[in-house]
């Protein structure tokens, strides 16, 4: 087990290196550059001034210099600075960081929370009027765009009820608060987003979670495991549910790993302070620092939780060994 | 199917419900809603509209524009001119040596006075080449600072060149030598050491950075800045006592955050014009209190087209192409006549604008005239209500920025009407990305390329019409006549503008210029688009000003009544 997390850990290592590379080559084949925005900004902007500024940022070096350039600030525990923000990446990605992180965790967990049970509960009564209302509310979850849904969402509890606020992180300007109020009012601003984000894991996971539990409720230890007397919840849940756990890791573990990104547009519906619209940003006015910085940790992310999965199918599924 | 229809009524009967009263505002707190991004606010550094906004309000100049388009001063007492004997040629008449006095009482957040060794000290950083300053000429074109040390407010500032323009010194900020000094010498030798290390960067909230009516308590990157009264403000103090200004990304939420109290008011930054048309019936019908402000500004959107394309050599196709579609219909149809047809590039709000038939061609709407004008160079009509010469067809390539709806109605509006007299416009988008970054900055768009020019009241047409400034590989792609228009007349008098004193003259030459631009048409004028804001009727003194210095200049005389 020990040599296979390594090995996998190796292998990590050398596919983001490769990756990053890779990317940062096909962000330089992109149209423009951070001088080309400030030129359409500002007409008044000289030839001479374009010259210096390239020579300044160093867009006049090929790209693999600049790329061995980047990887050596990397390397100094630098992530660089950001061309747009005009800040260091790391002091506007940290908080950013960690806001995304919550706003997508308390999604998923919620989400994971309603799914599994409603899930469970329709592959158990599949083809009665439950099942049925459970699915149209996956479906719904699935099809409504969640930009629309945190637009409804925000006229209905902002704007009509007033009882949340329209968008946001925190309250600016709040003084000398506990910090268990300050909590509270951050909850306050969370509810929305992630309701909006939830509600299409929520279709997603429901889904899911009932053809794998129908596929493993027909097998053959069910019935051994009924005829055995057992209780029926310990046969859903110890072995109906438990054999259906392993397409469930596979989805929920490749959730976890694009919470970096996934938040992106209820991030902008609600003015909420996170890292997926500032990747998005990034890429879009070739601030390279803070694209390649998230870059590599949306990579990472993918490839650790890939590890994840694979060694929480061993631990869901005994028969499966490593080497 | 079901579901579709479910969806609209849903979002329809949404829409129907009615609204709860907004509460009321005080002088208390004022939550400007805007949607563009804001970076650090180093004067020197800076580049973004939302930057500069947010700026005007903790900071100022020597002078600025007004919202009646009238220079006026801030930090200085007066503006020099050779009429008030403050400025002068030197003895060999290539420079201009101004004096700029600055206010007694022009000081610091932290009370230390605002002297000429601030203004030094900002010439100093931004010449420096490890410093990224975008347009360095506004800082360089003065040579010297000089001042003597029983009076350090009063400055003489040598300029390189003896240009008219010289007092308009927005651009030009002072930075507070006592507390940037220090990191400058730290780290003004590493490339970008200089800002990355400033205390713009560092410290945003330290009161001696600003020098405006507002100072920063609190600045988040990419959510929200809170501003409070600045009590060493040179002019009166603001009559609001606290303003956050808010980023809402999303232009779509920005209407339920301003419903719902999130925020007070939207900003210039805000609204796109659709929408605001938009709320302004929605207020109307609803009676809500608000009032949303249009204002004709100097941006002007145009056509650019390309003279290397073999059809558009030809004059009188390009005047056809002018007189083939009717502006003043298409303002009306979808701009509700709230934007103004434009004739050139010169817009009413300038000072060097003219309507004169006199002085420029005018192209009224006349499809006959484009007809004939098309007949005279060649391309018959045929059958299919097409025209062709020599077997080719009349067909042109007419392209935009994918995804912007004003503009692409705009499109399908004017391919319309080029139709119908026979011309065939293919459309053809691409992300703003792409359309600037690579198609019309390389000339690639075939034939007509859609977009819309930012610049200031009386601003030399050199960038965009001068010869020496068409986008080129051994330009490093950096000039603006993207329309490749060569006349050695235009070039000349273009330079003659920039060094010509007296202000007739100086406009005689900007409508000769003008005369040139409307007889040859390298450019399609469709119309100049305005500014807009939403103000809560309770907010008094608000003016929008129509061109890039923001309205937050006057944000001390806003009152909440």
């Amino acid at each position: 087990m020990t040599s296979f997390i390594l090995r996998r850990l190796f292998q990590t290592l050398v596919v983001i290196v490769l990756l990053s590379y890779f990317c940062y080559t096909l962000m330089t084949l992109m149209p423009g550059d951070p001088v080309e925005l400030m030129i359409q900004s500002n007409p008044k902007i000289t030839s001479e001034d374009v010259t210096r500024l390239r020579q300044l940022y160093g867009l006049d070096q090929p790209t693999y210099v600049r790329y061995f350039n980047w990887v050596k600030t990397i390397a100094q525990g630098d992530l660089g600075y950001s061309r747009t923000y005009r800040v260091p990446v790391s002091e506007i990605m940290g908080p950013k960081l960690i806001n995304t992180m919550v706003l997508s965790i308390s999604s998923m967990i919620l989400s994971l929370l309603i799914a599994i049970p409603l899930g469970v509960i329709a592959a158990l009564r599949a083809g009665t009027r439950w099942d049925y209302l459970v699915n149209f509310f996956a479906f719904a979850g699935i099809s409504i765009p969640s930009f629309w849904l945190g637009i409804v969402l925000i006229i209905i509890f902002a704007v009509l009820l007033h009882i949340l606020p329209a968008g946001g992180t925190f309250t600016v300007g709040l003084e000398n608060i506990t910090t268990f109020q300050m909590l509270l009012d951050r909850a306050k601003y969370l509810i929305l987003p992630v309701l909006s984000l939830a509600y299409m894991e929520i279709g997603i996971f429901l889904r899911f979670t009932r053809s794998a539990m129908l596929e493993a409720m027909r097998n053959d230890y069910i019935r051994t495991a009924k005829a055995k007397g057992l209780s029926y919840w310990t046969v859903v849940w110890g072995h109906g549910f438990r054999n259906a756990l392993l397409p469930l890791i596979t989805v929920i573990t490749m959730s976890f790993a694009h919470v970096f990104a996934g938040a992106t547009i209820s991030e902008t519906v609600f003015a909420y302070q996170g890292v997926g619209k500032l990747v998005y940003d990034s890429i879009i006015s070739n601030d390279f620092n803070v694209a390649m910085v998230s870059f590599m940790i949306s990579v990472t992310m993918v490839l650790v939780f890939n590890l994840i999965a694979d060694i929480l199918y061993g631990v869901a599924d005994p028969r499966i060994t490593y080497k | 199917m079901k579901k579709i229809t479910l969806g609209l009524i849903s979002s329809f009967a949404i829409a129907l419900l009615p609204f709860q009263s907004i509460a009321a505002l005080n002088n208390g707190e004022l939550k400007i809603g805007i949607t563009q991004e804001f970076e650090n606010l180093n004067p020197l550094i800076m580049t973004m509209s939302a930057t500069t906004y947010i700026y005007s309000m903790v900071g100022r100049s020597l002078v600025t524009l007004d919202a009646d388009g009238r220079w006026v001063t801030q930090l200085a007492k007066q503006i020099p001119s050779l009429e008030n004997g403050q400025a002068k040629f030197s003895t060999d008449k290539k420079q201009i040596i101004a004096i700029w006095e600055i206010l007694e009482n022009a000081k610091w957040g932290d009370g230390k006075p605002i002297t000429c060794e601030d203004f030094k000290f900002s010439l100093e950083v931004a010449s420096n080449p490890n410093v990224s300053v975008g347009e360095k000429e506004t800082f360089t074109q003065v040579k010297a600072i000089e001042w003597d040390p029983k009076n350090p407010k009063k400055c003489t500032f040598t300029y390189e060149k003896a240009r008219w323009d010289f007092y308009q010194l927005t651009g030009f900020k002072p930075l507070p030598k006592h507390i940037e000094e220090p990191v400058y010498k730290k780290y003004g030798s590493q490339k970008e050491g200089y800002e990355k290390n400033s205390n713009y960067n560092k410290n945003p909230t330290l009161e001696g950075l600003y020098n405006g009516p507002y100072k920063i308590a609190e600045v988040k990157l990419g959510s929200h800045v809170t501003l409070i009264p600045n009590p060493q403000f040179y002019g009166k103090q603001p009559h609001i006592k606290k303003v956050i200004v808010k980023l809402i990304p999303n232009t779509g939420t920005l209407e339920a955050n301003l419903r719902s109290g999130t925020i007070d008011t939207v900003s210039s930054l805000g609204f796109t014009f659709d929408q605001a048309i938009a709320f302004e019936k929605k207020v109307k019908s609803e009676n809500l209190p608000f009032e949303v402000m249009f204002k004709p500004s100097i941006t002007y959107e145009h056509i650019d087209l390309n003279l290397e394309n073999p059809i558009l050599k030809d004059v009188r196709v390009r005047k056809a192409l002018v007189y083939a579609i009717n502006r003043e219909e298409l303002v009306q149809a979808l701009f509700d006549g709230k934007q103004q047809v434009a004739i050139h590039n010169i817009a009413p709000l300038d000072p060097w604008y003219t309507a004169d038939p006199k002085k420029i061609t005018l192209y009224p709407y006349s499809k006959r005239e484009a007809s004939r004008l098309l007949d005279e160079a060649g391309w018959k009509l045929e059958k299919d209500g097409l025209r062709y010469k020599d077997g080719k067809k009349l067909s042109l390539l007419f392209m935009t920025t994918a995804g912007n709806k004003n503009r692409e109605t705009v499109q399908t509006f004017l391919q319309g009407q080029w139709k119908a007299v026979g011309i065939e416009v293919n459309i053809k988008n691409e992300p703003a990305r792409v359309f600037f970054g690579e198609t019309t900055k390389k000339r690639k768009f075939g034939a007509m390329a859609m977009y819309a020019w930012v610049s200031s009241p009386e601003n030399n047409p050199k960038s965009t019409l001068h010869s020496s400034n068409i986008p080129s590989e051994k330009n490093g792609y950096s000039g603006q006549n993207n329309m490749g228009y060569v006349n050695k007349k235009v070039d000349e008098l273009c330079e003659k503008i920039e060094t010509e004193f007296n202000p007739k003259t100086r406009t005689d030459l900007v409508h000769q210029v003008l005369k040139y631009y409307t007889d040859e048409v390298p450019v399609i004028p469709l119309y100049y688009r305005s500014d807009v804001a939403v103000r809560p009727t309770q907010l008094t003194n608000f003016r929008l000003p129509g061109h890039q210095h923001a309205e937050t200049n006057e944000i001390e005389n806003w009152d909440i009544k």
